[in-house]
């Protein structure tokens, strides 16, 4: 990307990046875009930027699309990659449940839906151990809506493809503001895998 | 009348959409000038439509030649080379993305995965619309950054 003094050195009055993000994907209000249109007729270096943005925006969306990201989503997203013919592989756990779970080489997306109480907690964590209990990596304040019932995990689809077969255990966690934890609930992963490859890892 | 233009503006533009075009024109000049009161012989009508009709097409014959001329002389500069989307790395692009916080994260993905608004992904985040967008710039600021970074 180009870096933003050198290509909005010809403009007096740059229109911010993230106005042209905005400007990009249609969430401006009426007069606000019509005077970013009105200068972006005038100005190439905004023009140039704003093309540095729409390479940005694609490419976000080429990720956001990819399934290979960990990360907590909304029951939104699941249900627009459903209604636009994803094969979505969902697992659904209560607190305290062992799931036997695979993904297949045409699975696009990977979500796995954790049931807990997450009522009155100000700050949830999510932490990834493995069979032995350490802790592998942890998702450090989700967001959480707290009479939800529990969070979507959209898990990287790449990396369940490649996971040879092996056990996580995942942890939900009500952190205080004093740091202390009180488990929401913990679910149990065992990963078959069902796709032939190399061998994989051990913990 | 219409339908008479029209044909006369088949015969000498050989454009369906140029004649409809011509006879816009041509029922324009005649209500002027009904109204003008310069058209009271009803004999006489037929050669002034006539002749709007022969003025009018000799106006888009030249305008055309003039439009040729101009495209002929400055058409590369009337019309600009496609310009390229700038390159991205994709894989930087996502080891920037797995250094946002969770939110921001989520954000990201919300946003994008289907082009949602701040208010579609507050409401399926427990969000405000406000905390929404305030996430999203502080997400995208520094993604630009990390990008920049790299490059």
């Amino acid at each position: 990307m180009t870096p933003p003094n050198r290509a909005r050195s010809d403009c007096l009055r740059p229109i911010e990046p993230g106005v042209l993000l905005d400007y990009w994907l249609a969430l401006l209000p009426a007069a606000e875009e019509d005077a970013v249109e009105v200068h972006l007729l005038e100005c190439d270096a905004c023009g140039e930027q704003l093309r540095e943005m729409i390479a940005l925006s694609d490419g976000l969306r080429t990720l956001a699309r990819s399934g290979s990201l960990r990360v907590v989503v909304g029951e939104d997203l699941v249900q627009h990659a459903l209604g636009a013919g994803l094969l979505v592989r969902q697992y659904a756990f209560e607190p305290g449940q062992t799931v036997h779970c695979t993904i297949s080489a045409d699975d696009d997306l990977l979500v796995a839906r954790l049931a807990a109480d997450m009522s009155g907690a100000t700050r949830v964590d999510l932490s990834f151990c493995d069979p032995h209990g350490v802790e592998r990596q942890r998702m450090t304040d989700i967001p959480v809506v707290s009479d939800a019932g529990g969070v979507i995990l959209h898990e990287s689809a790449v990396f369940g493809k490649r996971s040879p077969s092996t056990s996580m255990v995942a942890r939900l966690l009500a952190v205080d503001a004093e740091g202390a934890e009180q488990l929401l609930g913990e679910y149990t992963f065992h990963h078959t895998r069902t796709i032939p490859g190399p061998p994989g890892w051990e913990w | 009348m219409g339908p008479r233009i029209r044909l006369y503006g088949l015969r000498h533009l050989r454009s369906a959409a140029a004649a409809d075009d011509l006879v816009q024109q041509v029922l324009v000049k005649m209500l002027e000038a009904l109204r003008a009161g310069r058209l009271r012989d009803a004999d006489k009508l037929a050669h002034f439509v006539l002749g709007t009709c022969r003025m009018t097409v000799l106006d888009q014959r030249r305008s055309a030649r003039r439009q040729e001329q101009l495209l002929e002389e400055f058409g590369g500069v009337l019309v600009p080379a496609q310009r390229e989307m700038p390159p991205l790395d994709a894989d930087r692009l996502a080891r920037c993305v797995q250094t946002l916080r969770e939110r921001e994260r989520t954000v990201v993905v919300m946003t994008f995965f289907d082009e949602r608004t701040a208010a579609e992904s507050g409401r399926s985040l427990g969000i405000t619309e406000a905390n929404v967008r305030v996430i999203r710039h502080r997400a995208l600021r520094q993604l630009r950054t990390c990008m920049e970074a790299g490059s």
